[in-house]
Parts: structure tokens; C-alpha cells; sequence
């Protein structure tokens, strides 16, 4: 570039220059002013929002302006993080107003830790008709470390891989179970097959098989014994004819005995009536002896009526002994 | 006693260039500082100050502008391009676009703002400013004080006005490339983006860019020029003078550049 001396521009020449240098301070300050705006914007100046505070005992991994998502939407901004006088954390989350409805009084917020070290603030509404979570509400949000895990994980792992060396090293139970299959599997293939694998020796096979001949004699032996014992029971001599006529029999033995009873219960009505006539006569004697009695008491007076006018009476005395 | 005579001697050249290296330095603060007044004085910008600054600003930054744009957005994509196939080859595609915007936003463009305009602009000024000053540097006030308000006053803001304009700008087209590539021609990522932007550019990440670009501004402006005068009477011919203002831009460059990275990730 050269040097141009300000003294030899023409003065429509400097009117334009002036024009595009205003233009270009123009565009920079609009730059600058829409990059502030926008900044303003995307920090939720112009957007109303409410506070929710968040009670943690670690807040680890949470910076101001994290943000706290819901369904994988984000629905507030952390904008600072304190110290409590007993110790726990408070998370101060702007939640703008038109995504605080999301937040209900039964939310759960969790606080999880990745394994690269990424947190996350999560809420979770499970019941959306619940009421809508006041501002400035306080809630403690569970944390959950999955780098917490790792140490307790291979510990698992290390004995899980130990034990497992363990049970297939070459002295191991497992080696031997499986020693011992394969020389079961072995003696199944043999002549003597599953009864050899099952009794261990020849000679005990072969007195089972032994047995099993005999047993098979004893069961057509058996068989016979059924047939002749169904011809005595079931022939036509046998044992159940007889036993049918003696039903009928006894049949006509119990209509006989009812017919019995019968009378007898005959007997015992004109017993009854019998009964009854004794107990009024017994009635009548009571009666007939009162009137006896009367009877007798009149003739007693009546004597002595007639004694003490009698003029030989004599007087009665009582004599003491 | 025969080596005692050039050690002393060494030692003390060392202190001597130590001492017109502070001088220096303190010149250009002292310099620095009486035009940034010049330049907050309303009486700067009448009459032929006006018109030479108005020149001055348009030659600088009207050229430059346009193809610097294009270039850093053409740099911006393959790195955008890179940063993004990474990171959803690692699994971690929803960093891509916070990355790309600290990377590029925060960190390269003003750099490379500053440093296009110190080459293309701020060098080849105080290339001019050498030129028009006297050689044996003996002017009457008056004439100081017009050559201040008249040559060196408009370079000086041109230079400062051009580093904050390119930077602005190739941001802004920077951060559109950055949607676009990552979400396409959709609005439906918007606001996603914009939570990411305002999640990176937090109130002090956002001090610090902006102390950095006006610093990188500031230097790019300055440094060039003030060096061209206030080394010219320890050096013998103008091409050395010209180079020791780009070491003293440079090493100022690199100073602000580790300052804004301390601050913002220490």
C-alpha cells in the first residue's frame, strides 16, 4: 500500500469514503450487537424463568450452566452452585417458565456420573397430573456414580476369573466329574452297557440279570395261580353264584323279620291303650279311697259320739308312764 | 585477568540491550497510551482527520475483507469436517459442536484475524508511517501533531478496526457454517445450538474473548507502528526496524494468546 496524503483527495472522493467507512462501522457494530443479543438470548436473559434448588452431599462434576434435561430435553440451566452451613450442596437451577410444567411434586432428580467423567442432571416426572412444582422449591437429587462401580466390578471379576481358573485347573472336581464321564461313557459302550456303569462290576450285573430270569419264571407262575383262582372265584361253581343266592336268601330273611316287626308294633299299641285304662282306674282308686277314708273318720265319730252318751262310759284318761 | 575484560563486557551488553529492550517496551506503553487518548478525543475526528481515517479504514479493511471471509470459512469447514467424523467415530458427536465453537470462535479466528491484518495491513502501515516521517526525525511540533492526528491516528484505528471487524465476521459465518454442517438446512436444531452457544459462552469465557480480541486489536494496531518510531534511532536502516516491530507484535500476539488460555481452561 501507498502513501496517499489526505490533502490531495477531492472532497466527493472523501463523501464516499466516509460513506463506506460509516457503512463498515456500521456492520461491525451490528455484528457486535447481535452477537450480544444473541448470546443474551441463548443465556435465557429475555425468557422468565423459577428457581429450583437441588440438595446434593457431592456435586462433583456439576458446573454452572449444565444443563438439566428431561426426557433427554433440556428444560433448565444450572446458575450456581453453594455450600450449605451443614454441608450439602445446593444447585441453583433456572428452569424457564414455559418448561417448569414438566416438573411435578413427585419428581425425582438424579445426578449420574458417566464413565468418562461426563455428569448429568436428570429429572424425571413419573405422575404428570401431580401438582406442578412451586418455585424455589427444594428436592434432593440422588446420585449415582457409575466410576463408583468400577472398583467393586473387577474385584467381582477378579474372583469370578479366580474361581473359574479354579474349578477347571487340572486337580479340580471338575476335571475329575469329567474324568469319570468319560469313563462311564466308556464302560456304556462295554457289553454290559448302563447295568455295568450302575454296578460297578460284571459279576453283580450278572447276578442281576440272573435275577431278572428268575423273576420273570415266578411272574408266569403267578399268572397261573390268577387263572385258576379266578375259576374258583368267578367259574360257574365258584364262589360268587353261591354267594348271590345267599343274598336272595337273606332277602326273604329280612321281608319275613318286617312283617314281624310289624305285629310287634300292633302288640305294643294295644299295650299302650291297656296302660292307659290302669292309670285312670288307679285314678279312680284314689278317689274312692278318700271318700273310704271320709267314710271311716264319719263312722269313728260317729262311735264316739255314741260312746260319750253311752251312760257307761267311762271317762277317758291318759295315763303317763 | 585477560578473560575478565570480555566477560565484563558481555554481561554488560547484555544488560544494556535488557535495558533498551524495557525502554522500549516503555515507549510503546507511553505512545500506546497518548494516542488511545487521541483517539477518545472527539477534535480526532473532524476536518482532515476525519477524511484521512475514513480513507484509511475503507483501504484496509473494504479489500481484505471479502476473500479473508472466504478463506476462513474454507480452513473453518475441513476442521469442522475433521472435529465432527472424530468425534462421532469416538462415540462423542454431541461435544462436535461445542468443540467446534471453542476451538474456532474462542480460540483461531481472532488469532488468525490478528495476524492476517498485521501482515496484510498493520505492517505494510507502519511501512508507510517510516516513509512519511523524516529521516533525521527533526520536525517543529506543529507538524508532529498534524502527522499524528493525519497519518499515524487512522492507521493505528484502521488496524484496530479491521482485526475486530474481520474477527466478527468470520465468526458469525463461522458459527452458521458450524450449524449448517452439523444439522443441515433445518431450523429444527436451533435451539439446541443456541443452548450449546450460551452453555460455552458463559460470562467470564466471554469477558475473556472479548479482553482477548481487543487486546489482539489493541496490538495489531499499535505495536507495528509505535515500533517503527521508537526503535528507528537504535537501528541503522528501516527494513531492521520493521522486522523488530514484527517480533514485538508477535511475542505481544503470543502473550495474549497463553493469557486468555490460562484464564479460560486453568
Amino acid at each position: 500500500m501507498s502513501s496517499r496524503p489526505t490533502e490531495e483527495l477531492p472532497p466527493a472522493h472523501s463523501t464516499s469514503l466516509e460513506l463506506r467507512a460509516v457503512l463498515l462501522v456500521a456492520l461491525l457494530g451490528l455484528l457486535i450487537a447481535g452477537s450480544i443479543a444473541y448470546l443474551m438470548y441463548a443465556r435465557g436473559v429475555f425468557e422468565p424463568s423459577q428457581r429450583l434448588v437441588l440438595l446434593s452431599d457431592d456435586a462433583e462434576g456439576v458446573a454452572v450452566g449444565m444443563d438439566l434435561t428431561f426426557a433427554g430435553f433440556p428444560i433448565g440451566r444450572v446458575s450456581r452452585i453453594e455450600l450449605a452451613a451443614d454441608g450439602t450442596t445446593r444447585i441453583l437451577v433456572d428452569v424457564p417458565r414455559k418448561d417448569a410444567h414438566w416438573l411435578r411434586e413427585s419428581s425425582v432428580f438424579t445426578l449420574t456420573r458417566g464413565l468418562l467423567g461426563n455428569t448429568n442432571l436428570r429429572a424425571f416426572s413419573g405422575v404428570l397430573d401431580d401438582p406442578q412444582l412451586p418455585a424455589d422449591a427444594e428436592r434432593r437429587v440422588l446420585v449415582g456414580d457409575a466410576t463408583a462401580e468400577i472398583p467393586r466390578l473387577v474385584a467381582d471379576a477378579r474372583e469370578l476369573v479366580a474361581n473359574l481358573t479354579k474349578l477347571t485347573g487340572e486337580q479340580s472336581a471338575l476335571a475329575a466329574a469329567l474324568g469319570n464321564v468319560q469313563v462311564a461313557t466308556e464302560r456304556l459302550k462295554g457289553p454290559r452297557g448302563a447295568l455295568g456303569v450302575l454296578l460297578g462290576n460284571d459279576a453283580d450285573a450278572q447276578k442281576l440279570v440272573a435275577a431278572l430270569e428268575r423273576t420273570n419264571t415266578l411272574l408266569a407262575r403267578i399268572d397261573g395261580l390268577a387263572a385258576k383262582a379266578d375259576q374258583q372265584v368267578f367259574g360257574a361253581d365258584g364262589l360268587m353264584p353261591e354267594a348271590r343266592a345267599a343274598v336272595v336268601q337273606l332277602n326273604a330273611a329280612l321281608l319275613e323279620a318286617r312283617e314281624s316287626l310289624k305285629k310287634i308294633d300292633a302288640i305294643l299299641v294295644d299295650a299302650q291303650a291297656i296302660a292307659g285304662n290302669a292309670r285312670s282306674a288307679t285314678d279312680d282308686l284314689a278317689s274312692l279311697r278318700a271318700e273310704v277314708d271320709a267314710s271311716l273318720r264319719k263312722v269313728s265319730s260317729m262311735i264316739d259320739e255314741v260312746n260319750r252318751r253311752w251312760p257307761f262310759a267311762k271317762p277317758s284318761e291318759i295315763k303317763l308312764p | 585477568m585477560a578473560t575478565a575484560v570480555p566477560a565484563n563486557n558481555t554481561i554488560a551488553d547484555l544488560a544494556r540491550s535488557a535495558r533498551d529492550w524495557l525502554a522500549g517496551w516503555w515507549h510503546i506503553v507511553l505512545f500506546s497510551a497518548r494516542l488511545m487518548v487521541l483517539a477518545f478525543s472527539p477534535s480526532s475526528y473532524r476536518g482532515a482527520s476525519r477524511a484521512a481515517m475514513a480513507r484509511q479504514m475503507v483501504d484496509d479493511t473494504a479489500p481484505v475483507l471479502l476473500w479473508f471471509t472466504l478463506l476462513s470459512a474454507l480452513v473453518s469447514l475441513v476442521i469442522i469436517h475433521i472435529v465432527v467424523v472424530t468425534s462421532v467415530s469416538y462415540g462423542l458427536s454431541r461435544y462436535a459442536l461445542e468443540m467446534v465453537v471453542r476451538v474456532l470462535v474462542l480460540e483461531l479466528i481472532p488469532l488468525t484475524a490478528a495476524m492476517f491484518v498485521a501482515l496484510q495491513v498493520a505492517l505494510p502501515n507502519a511501512a508507510e508511517v517510516a516513509a512519511v516521517l523524516p529521516q533525521d526525525g527533526g520536525v517543529h511540533a506543529g507538524r508532529r501533531v498534524q502527522l499524528l492526528n493525519t497519518e499515524i491516528l487512522p492507521r493505528v484505528l484502521s488496524g484496530i478496526f479491521a482485526v475486530l471487524l474481520l474477527a466478527a465476521v468470520s465468526c458469525v459465518v463461522v458459527a452458521v457454517l458450524a450449524y449448517l454442517w452439523v444439522h443441515g438446512f433445518t431450523a429444527g436444531g436451533f435451539a439446541g445450538y443456541t443452548r450449546t452457544f450460551g452453555r460455552i459462552f458463559d460470562p467470564t469465557v466471554t469477558l475473556i474473548f472479548t479482553l482477548k480480541t481487543l487486546g489482539l486489536a489493541l496490538a495489531v494496531g499499535l505495536l507495528p507502528i509505535a515500533s517503527v518510531l521508537y526503535d528507528r534511532p537504535r537501528v541503522r536502516e528501516r527494513k531492521s526496524a520493521e522486522l523488530r516491530g514484527l517480533v514485538r507484535l508477535f511475542f505481544a500476539l503470543l502473550v495474549i494468546e497463553v493469557a486468555a488460555l490460562v484464564a479460560n481452561y486453568l
